[in-house]
């Protein structure tokens, strides 16, 4: 249970990238555009345009499981858009969120003078660090539960529509309950690592666009039908991702120090 | 910093003085745990900071021009934020901020933001949070810079005060030697890392090689024996001590002098200041 300090410096913290347009603006606006706005055109698109009017179709139906062969195409298309296309989406989310919170916490803290200010107070370094990585797990835990309420609202929506069976299977099992919490501390502890070198929030936020490549390239492999991720792949995907958050943690911990911070 | 050894005792007021790139901040850094030293220690109320950075925080207020506070906060909630994180009570923070707001003139600004704050009122928020926890030890480094004369008169006459009335130690890292002159009751002159001087006032002029001076204003054409004529048109002495001087007046009247004026003129802090920086090779005024 955090000290009254701690949620103190959280609440400072939530506070701090609400006031920021920029912090606020990628919190809202990576999780509005993909799981809301792009399914709700996706299926839109899915229910009005004829198969016959899309480019592709046949090619993207070659994509479908074997269980899920006999479905029409716009069946089809609505199964693969919610099993290929839709978790790389979600998994954004958790990633933008904590790296945007913790450039926000880590480095704009540095970048607007505050953090010698706290360093000052009794709360150790350690505490400091322990609050700030808590603040920025929890937003971004919040932000995520949030969007997979409304995106799940959406697609089963379409599932009814298209009289498709309820959207959560195994896979996503395994990337709500395992790899999302994972990518979460990911984003955080990654942005405290970069906070060390980095000197703005902007520039943070720039190199914090490297982690989305591994989500970009998964999501390319499995549309090119090179292979596809399955919940064992995603739960191991998940174990490698904690095993690296236990690594970062250990050394950004290390790296929190008033004098690195203070360079 | 090299070779750096002095004590501050409890209750004084502590000018720590010298150019910039002196090291007077990193003294700051060193005293309050922001960094730690190469060698040798430093302690403070028995605690050493690099060791225990938290207990020397909890009995030391810190203001210093890197401190800043949250620009998108108001002054109150600033205040209570810093209370909070020092572990002081809701209530308590409450009526701590209420009460320095009101002393250092910001009761009409505590619902704005900081960032609309002019600096002469954000630098009256850093000292007012550097007070919040009731510090027993107020560490200031450069509390005035960047304020005009009239902020940076009512800021330093706030701290004398502030002093008093809390009964602190206050370790003062100031370029205004008039000012520090006034207020402490100590001091030490550093310069590239090395202390040039330390002690009161009376002391480091000593050993700079200043002494107090007679000075007597006669009737023109006069010249009194031991004396000195001053391009002012005065005549100098210099004496040990104050209590040479009645004797000087009681001589030069009984010698047939007229006297129409007698000072008796101290080294001041600007003196001594800019004698040790002269001898040790800086620039002066």
């Amino acid at each position: 249970m955090p000290s009254q300090a701690e949620r103190a410096v959280i609440k400072k913290d939530f506070l701090e990238i609400w006031d920021s347009r920029m912090a606020r603006g990628t919190v809202l606006a990576v999780p509005l555009v993909l799981v809301v706005a792009l399914p709700i055109v996706f299926l839109v698109m899915i229910n009005t345009v004829p198969p016959s009017g899309m480019n592709g179709v046949d090619q993207m139906m070659r994509l479908l499981p074997a269980q899920a062969r006999g479905l029409s195409p716009r069946q089809g298309m609505m199964y693969l858009m919610t099993d290929l296309l839709f978790p790389a989406f979600f998994l954004m989310i958790p990633l933008m969120a904590s790296s945007v919170a913790a450039a926000s916490s880590f480095v704009g803290e540095k970048e607007r003078g505050t953090l010698p200010t706290l360093l000052l107070t009794p709360m150790s370094v350690k505490r400091i660090f322990h609050a700030k990585t808590l603040g920025c797990v929890l937003l971004s835990a919040i932000v995520t539960a949030i969007s997979f309420v409304v995106f799940a609202v959406i697609v089963s929506v379409g599932d009814i529509l298209l009289g498709l069976p309820f959207f959560l299977n195994w896979s996503w099992l395994a990337l709500i309950l395992f790899l999302t919490p994972a990518v979460t501390v990911f984003g955080v502890v990654f942005m405290v690592m970069v906070s060390a070198r980095s000197k703005s929030y902007v520039e943070s936020v720039q190199t914090s666009g490297y982690l989305v490549l591994p989500i970009v390239l998964a999501l390319i492999g499995q549309l090119a039908g090179l292979f596809r991720l399955s919940a064992w792949f995603l739960l191991v995907a998940a174990a490698a991702v904690w095993a690296a958050d236990a690594l970062l943690w250990a050394l950004s911990g290390r790296s929190f120090t008033p004098e690195k911070l203070l360079r | 910093m090299s070779g750096l050894s002095f004590d501050v005792e409890a209750g004084e007021v502590f000018g720590f003085l010298g150019p910039n790139g002196a090291g007077k901040t990193t003294t700051v850094k060193l005293l309050t745990g922001l960094l730690r030293p190469d060698e040798g220690s430093c302690s403070v109320f028995g605690f050493s900071p690099a060791q225990k950075p938290c207990e020397v925080h909890r009995l030391c207020g810190v203001m210093t021009e890197g401190a800043k506070m949250y620009g998108q906060m108001t002054g109150t909630e600033n205040l209570i934020f810093f209370g909070q994180a020092f572990g002081m009570k809701d209530e308590d923070c409450r009526d701590r901020a209420r009460g320095l707001l009101k002393k250092l003139d910001l009761w009409d600004a505590r619902d704005r933001k900081l960032r609309a704050y002019s600096t002469g009122m954000a630098q009256r928020l850093s000292l007012a949070r550097a007070l919040m926890n009731r510090p027993r030890a107020l560490f200031l480094d450069e509390p005035t810079s960047g304020l005009d004369p009239e902020s940076a008169r009512e800021v330093n006459t706030m701290i004398a005060d502030l002093a008093r009335a809390e009964d602190v130690t206050v370790f003062l890292c100031t370029h205004q030697l008039r000012y520090a002159q006034d207020v402490c009751s100590r001091y030490g002159i550093l310069e590239k890392g090395s202390l040039l001087a330390y002690g009161t006032l009376e002391a480091i002029s000593r050993d700079a090689g200043l002494h107090t001076r007679a000075s007597l204003r006669l009737r023109e054409g006069d010249s009194p024996a031991g004396f000195e004529r001053g391009g002012d048109g005065w005549w100098y002495a210099d004496v040990l001590s104050e209590d040479e001087m009645p004797k000087l007046i009681r001589e030069a009247v009984t010698g047939g002098h007229e006297i129409y004026e007698a000072r008796l003129i101290r080294p001041t802090l600007e003196d001594v200041y800019f004698k040790y920086v002269s001898l040790n090779g800086g620039k002066q005024p």
